[in-house]
């Protein structure tokens, strides 16, 4: 049989990445076809292209069998192609009728919401697709919001409809409902991409499987033809990682602990569900996880960002759950945050500024209210120096540097104000070998002088090779510690939700 | 003059305040549903005034002249458009210096054509249309079938935005611009000509309130005339949460609201005059707080659309 859709040799890079490498990718009516791999593996990315969302930099599309340019998502839903984003893309003031309608007839006509009514309730009654079409977007849970993105591509007719990490967000009785309704539309001679990290729903749903990983394809197969274990290896890959290097010291009095911790998220979901650990002085502890299994919530509820519903959180005896951030700083707890240029700087002050932010209020750097501008930029001179930050002066705005810079920047100030608990959250993405290499000398040494690290990472190497221990955070739970020398198959199960 | 002298007199003079700030709100109403907050309808209005003015003094039709205002208004507004559409510029800095540029040059074209007359030239003004038979009924005759020409156009122009922008595909997609071009835009719609065609279509109803002050109502420029007009304009879109109807109902009151400080500072001379002229302003902080969080506003309101 032909595939409805080939993607030859695909090819996309970004400044600093190859998020495709030379990617070849079918799609065949009447088959769910998975995409795995890890995050930043370049999943959407790939898919992306095939939406007409991205040009590719090589490779070529075949529809059909004839070669075609998809020069953005009108094309692409010409030729058949949908997409329901990672991110919903509604408008939640309009209707759900209302949403359904942008951009679907000429914009001469005037607007017939009862035939829209009409054609939403065509294309899902047979599939099990139920939504009130006068409800307004706002009112609707996000199972429901997300028929409504499959509506809207099946009223246009799409051959091939493309998810992309459908189910994160979804109740398992609402992934189940959706299953259903991939099922009937692949009974119904459609075909599907389904883009997951979940091994159970490949297993469940499938068709063919494809594995990205680090931008290539490492697998592509009939599901019948390959086990559970097979897959996770391809995603996860296969070399052996010792643990932390230069392991010295062994765990320090003075710990960092959390007990009971349950958070909400940011649609009042219960995100981190009863999570318990110590991390001690002289240690590493990672937490390996998919993104958006409770991380962010985790990490903001115990640098004080976010509120915990319950459970406690001390730093040396010392409760600090309900206290506020400059308090935890003063316990010397530090996070190094995931978003540099969001929250650990502000882009358009100098350096010398940005190194006193969290002092303002304190000596020496401020003298009843005035600022000691000397001594900020000593200090700040002291961290460009001591870390390595290639910068003209102390006096540049923190924005114009690179992001190895800044992120080498944020780590040495942290030190400065000196952090005994230190909170790492993906504290190399998207630096270079040179600046990666850096942030993590900082934090061995940093351990190895007695200080607690909590590395969250989406990096599984980077776990595997700094970290003394290791737990697997699924659903807001940390399902399983790992010890060295780790085991990488069984984290990369348990990440995707086996084995429990 | 007894109570119900002056309450007719405040009546008679409520459309005619009303039309130059109801014909600006629409505008301004499909330019922000569309995502694009133009603050410089007040020089925009200015602009039109003055081109109204000249063109009804040495061509002598009122006609031609609104035309032009409302081109005048529509070519000003296309430098917001450019600003803040194809360059992503701030829309707030962009319409200020709007406003600015308006309201000095409207001031300087003035001077060129008619320097320093002491009897300032004027030009007669439109009048009013008189719909027989039922201009005769007693009060209302007079009020609603005895007004200036825009006051009818004003109406037929509501209706007719009302029904585009929720009746037809194009009002749904402009609409959607508003709340999210990212996604209008996957879904076929182009931002950047709905975001045009709605700021150039703003700017050409402010162009016509402005021509309105001269050519219609008072016969005359002077500097500065709008006094405001086009800053409340923008507020009523607020109080009007983006339908032309609701914005049409705030221009009225703010006309009666108008007619009634004109009235009462012509009666009560000895108090300044200045205390009966800011109760526009007034009344339209109070709008502010009155209507606050409660309405939804354009989600992209202000935002510059950037394509990845
Ligand atoms: N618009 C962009 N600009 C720059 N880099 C990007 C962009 N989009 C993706 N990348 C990078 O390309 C790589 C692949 O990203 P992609 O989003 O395709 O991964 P993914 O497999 O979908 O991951 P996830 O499971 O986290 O969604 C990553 O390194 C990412 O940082
Ligand atoms: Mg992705």
């Amino acid at each position: 049989m032909e595939p409805y859709i080939r993607m030859v040799g695909i090819t996309k890079k970004f400044p600093g990445v190859v998020a495709n490498d030379s990617v070849n990718f079918e799609v065949y009516k009447g088959e769910i076809h998975a995409l795995l791999g890890e995050n930043g593996a370049g999943k959407t990315t790939l898919m992306r292209v095939l939406y007409g969302l991205y040009r590719p930099d090589a490779g070529k599309i075949y529809v059909n069998g004839n070669e075609v340019k998809i020069g953005s998502p009108t094309e692409a839903l010409r030729l058949g192609i949908g997409m329901v984003h990672q991110h919903f893309s509604l408008i939640p003031y309009f209707t759900v009728a209302e949403n359904v309608a942008i951009g679907l007839g000429s914009w001469r006509n005037g607007l017939e919401i009862e035939k829209i009514k009409a054609m939403i309730k065509d294309v899902s009654e047979d599939l099990g697709l139920y939504v009130n079409p006068d409800a307004y977007v706002h009112q609707l849970s996000v199972g429901e919001r997300q028929r409504v993105e499959i509506i809207k591509m099946l009223v246009r007719g799409v051959n091939v409809l493309i998810l992309d990490e459908p189910t994160s967000a979804l109740t398992p009785q609402e992934s189940q409902q959706l299953f259903n309704v991939l099922k009937r539309m692949k009974d119904g001679g459609r075909g599907v991409v389904l883009i997951t990290h979940k091994m159970y729903e490949v297993m469940e749903v499938a068709d063919r499987v494809t594995v990205l990983r680090r931008g290539r394809v490492v697998l592509n197969a009939l599901k019948g033809e390959i086990s559970e274990k097979a897959l996770v290896e391809a995603m996860v890959g296969k070399e052996v990682i010792l643990g932390s290097p230069e392991k010295r010291s062994v765990p320090q009095k003075g710990a960092l602990s959390v007990e009971g911790l349950v958070v909400k998220g940011d649609r009042g979901e219960v995100a981190v569900n009863g999570i318990s650990f110590v991390v001690r002085g002289g240690e590493i502890v990672g937490i390996a996880g998919v993104a958006g299994n409770g991380q962010r919530e985790l990490v903001e509820a115990i640098f004080g960002m976010r509120k915990a519903v319950s459970g406690k959180i001390t730093v040396d005896g010392v409760d600090i759950t309900n206290k506020d951030i400059r308090d935890r700083v003063s316990a010397g707890l530090e996070l190094i945050p995931e978003d540099r240029l969001g929250t650990a700087v502000i882009p358009k002050l100098s350096l010398f500024q940005n190194a006193i932010l969290h002092e303002r209020w304190w000596d020496p750097y401020s003298k009843m209210g005035v600022l000691s501008i000397s001594k900020a930029r000593d200090l700040a001179k002291r961290i460009i120096n001591s870390f390595g930050v290639a910068t003209p002066n102390e006096q540049v705005q923190a924005g114009s540097l690179s992001g190895g810079n800044i992120q080498k920047f944020v780590v040495g100030r942290s030190m400065a104000r000196g952090a005994r608990y230190l909170i790492a959250v993906n504290p190399t993405a998207g630096l270079d070998v040179a600046a990666t290499d850096s942030v993590r000398k900082t934090l061995v040494e940093f351990r190895n002088s007695g200080g607690a690290v909590l590395l969250v990472s989406e990096d599984l190497d980077e776990l595997l090779s700094l970290s003394d221990r290791l737990y697997v955070i699924y659903r807001g739970k940390l399902v399983k510690e790992f010890l060295p020398q780790f085991d990488r198959l069984a984290i990369g199960e348990a990440m995707m939700g086996g084995q429990q | 003059m007894n109570i119900s002298g002056i309450a007719i007199a405040v009546v008679l003079a409520t459309f005619p305040s009303a039309i130059p700030i109801w014909l600006a709100a629409l505008g301004e109403t499909v330019d922000q549903a569309s995502g694009v907050l133009d603050l410089g309808v007040e020089g925009i209005m200015l602009m039109g005034a003055i081109a109204a003015f000249v063109v009804d003094y040495f061509y002598h039709s009122a006609l031609i002249a609104f035309i032009v205002a409302g081109l005048v208004g529509l070519a000003f507004s296309a430098v917001h458009a450019f600003i803040s559409i194809t360059l992503n510029g701030d829309q707030v800095v962009s319409g200020t210096a709007l406003w600015f540029i308006g309201w000095g040059l409207s001031g300087v074209i003035y001077a060129a054509y008619f320097g320093l007359a002491i009897t300032p030239p004027s030009v007669p003004t439109i009048g009013s249309i008189n719909i027989p038979v039922l201009t005769s009924l007693p009060i209302v005759g007079k009020v609603l079938f005895g007004e200036s020409p825009l006051f009818y156009i004003s109406i037929l122009i509501t209706i007719a935005l009302w029904s585009i922008m929720f009746r037809t595909q194009f009002g749904l997609n402009l609409r959607s611009v508003g709340e999210n071009p990212l996604v209008a835009e996957v879904m076929g719609v182009s931002p950047v000509i709905y975001r045009y065609v709605s700021v150039l279509f703003g700017g050409f109803m402010a162009g016509l309130a402005g021509a309105y002050l001269t050519v219609g109502l008072t016969g005359s420029f002077y500097f500065d005339m709008t006094a405001g007009m086009g800053f409340i304009a923008v507020a009523l879109v607020y109080f009007g949460k983006w339908n032309p109807w609701r914005v049409s109902v705030g221009a009225v009151i703010f006309g009666l609201v108008y007619a009634l400080s004109a009235e009462l500072e012509s009666i009560y001379t000895s108090v300044p005059y200045q205390f009966f002229s800011m109760w526009p302003y007034i009344a339209t902080l109070l709008i502010i707080l009155a209507v606050g969080k409660s309405a939804h506003a354009p989600d992209a309101l202000t935002m510059p659309y950037v394509r990845e």
